[in-house]
């Protein structure tokens, strides 16, 4: 690949050996994750607050999706023309409720699908890939 | 805690920006007309306003930082009153008409102005504008690009995976809130339209189309509220206040708000819309069974379906059946948003909740005219707002 692969905000997500990673956190106390990181644990029952680091990723089942027909506002920025795409929200296995773009073409996604997360181009810009993490149908 | 009474209510008509309603009216003009007819409403003067609740904005007037109500003051008199701007996103007019609730009863205050009004930016609702790493909805616009309206599509979706619903039954909710509209004076659509009129409106996020979805408008309305004591000397038939309750939404909701969520085992997507209603009917010792009529936030059909089940008004699953036979319109044994609802009028955010105090005054004095919920006595109101934020309202006669 010649241009180079950026992610569109620094330090939320990466590709690690290819494997694509959320970095979120955990509490240690009640070990509710969360993402992105959280500086304190939301739950009213947890005992004490103990945020560490962690790294999130695999395989979910698609809860439900919405597609964008139209270009959505800044700071959204893709690349033109605008191409509808599928928005999916996924209960990933490690515990989180995520959204993110799908992968799959609007009128391929189903609702209740098993997907994996997968980091991909979101667009270009200044000879730079700019990239996101999304969900791709198994 | 004293008992509160609603004595005087009044809007400025819902609009564009640019159109034969709202013109170029600033948020003052449109709050002025809507707080005089008000007053003419109660038949009291500016004068005899002890304080105000007002609804705070971040998009217009205030002086740039939210502070509308004193934009009102000073439209209206600079009498020295206190004033509280109240900021909680979308459900800010309902909150401010439960710190004017709250006051009353309380007895810090006879009697109150509570308003809210809007004149709404063009096009889709922006984000904060910052762009910064550690703001949610800039990290959700920037890394997956997902609108308002493409959020109230996951939801639509999920319920017509669950339940069945259709596209056409979605259109039909649309259908019946324009012929609420029919004659609203206030409303800003006044036609109705038909099934193919809204199947044929494009897809704004699918599976939503555009007449399926509250465009934003511009708009005012504002309530008088005083105690029972002093409604007294005005009325002999006040509207009272049973009850006005703010909610926010608690650890185990499952709606997909920032970028992610801990999963939990909870079934509510908007528990902070649960908690106020809940709340509402545990203060106001009124059940779901004894609501004569609710106007609910609308900011797509969808809610229009959900909420009724999630407050206990229907079974789960049961709002297409009631919606098909007629059941929600004001005639119907569950009528939903008779005003002709948030699709109908559009939202001027900051306005809603106390255009629902409006509209659910006029209905329990049998002033709605061909909207008219027959013998309407008992009216739920519910607002809902970014953050997690909700209220609720129980107003009867």
């Amino acid at each position: 690949m010649s241009e180079q692969r950026v992610p569109c905000v620094e330090g939320l997500f990466g590709e690690e050996d290819g494997v694509a990673t959320l970095y979120g956190s955990r509490c240690a106390g009640c070990d509710t994750p969360y993402f992105p990181k959280s500086a304190a644990c939301h739950n009213p029952e947890c005992v004490e607050s103990k945020m560490e680091d962690y790294a999130f990723g695999g395989e979910g089942k698609l809860w439900s999706y919405a597609v964008a027909d139209f270009p959505p506002p800044p700071p959204h920025k893709f690349d033109k023309p605008f191409t509808p795409y599928a928005m999916g929200v996924v209960d990933l296995d490690c515990g989180l409720r995520l959204i993110g773009q799908m992968v799959d073409k609007a009128e391929d996604v189903v609702v209740g699908a098993k997907v994996e997360l997968v980091i991909d181009t979101l667009y270009h810009e200044d000879d730079k890939t700019f990239t996101s993490w999304k969900f791709k149908q198994i | 805690m004293q008992e509160v009474a609603v004595i005087g209510v009044g809007m400025h008509r819902f609009g564009k920006t640019g159109d034969a309603i709202v013109g170029t009216k600033s948020v003052g003009e449109l709050c002025r007309t809507a707080v005089d007819a008000a007053l003419k409403d109660a038949g009291i003067g500016w004068k005899q306003i002890q304080a105000v609740a007002a609804a705070s904005s971040r998009f217009s007037g205030g002086k740039g930082w939210g502070l509308n109500g004193n934009d009102v003051v000073e439209d209206l008199g600079s009498t020295g009153i206190p004033v509280y701007n109240m900021s909680a996103g979308c459900a800010a007019g309902g909150n401010a008409f439960n710190v004017g609730y709250s006051m009353v009863a309380g007895g810090v205050y006879d009697v109150m102005l509570v308003v809210g009004g809007e004149v709404m930016p063009k096009g889709m609702i922006q984000t904060s504008g910052v762009e910064e790493a550690t703001d949610p909805e800039f990290l959700r616009q920037r890394c997956i690009g997902m609108p308002g309206p493409s959020f109230w599509s996951t939801l639509a979706r999920r319920r017509m995976f669950e339940y069945g619903t259709t596209e056409e039954q979605f259109s039909q909710v649309a259908v019946k809130a324009r012929k609420c509209s029919v004659g609203n004076p206030n409303a800003r659509f006044q036609k109705e339209i038909t099934v193919e009129d809204v199947m044929n409106s494009p897809y704004v996020s699918n599976p939503l189309r555009l007449f399926q979805i509250c465009p934003i408008s511009n708009g005012a309305a504002a309530a008088i509220i005083c105690s029972a004591d002093y409604a007294r000397k005005f009325t002999s038939t006040p509207i009272t206040v049973a009850t006005s309750t703010v909610a926010t939404m608690t650890f185990n909701d499952m709606l997909p708000r920032g970028l992610a969520d801990p999963m939990t085992e909870c079934a509510n997507l908007h528990t902070e819309a649960q908690n106020a209603v809940t709340s509402a009917f545990e203060k106001s010792g009124i059940g779901p069974q004894d609501i004569s009529f609710t106007e609910l936030q609308d900011n797509t059909c969808y809610y229009e379906l959900a909420f009724p089940e999630e407050w206990g008004l229907c079974e789960a699953g049961q709002s297409e059946s009631l919606l098909m036979a007629g059941e929600t319109a004001p005639t119907g044994s569950m009528p939903i948003n008779p005003s002709g609802g948030f699709v109908s009028f559009g939202e001027a955010t900051t306005a809603m909740g106390v255009f629902q105090i409006a509209e659910l005054t006029w209905q329990l004095r049998g002033q709605a005219g061909g909207r008219q919920v027959p013998d309407a006595k008992v009216g739920l109101a519910q607002t809902l707002g970014l953050g997690g934020n909700a209220t609720a309202a129980i107003l009867k006669r």
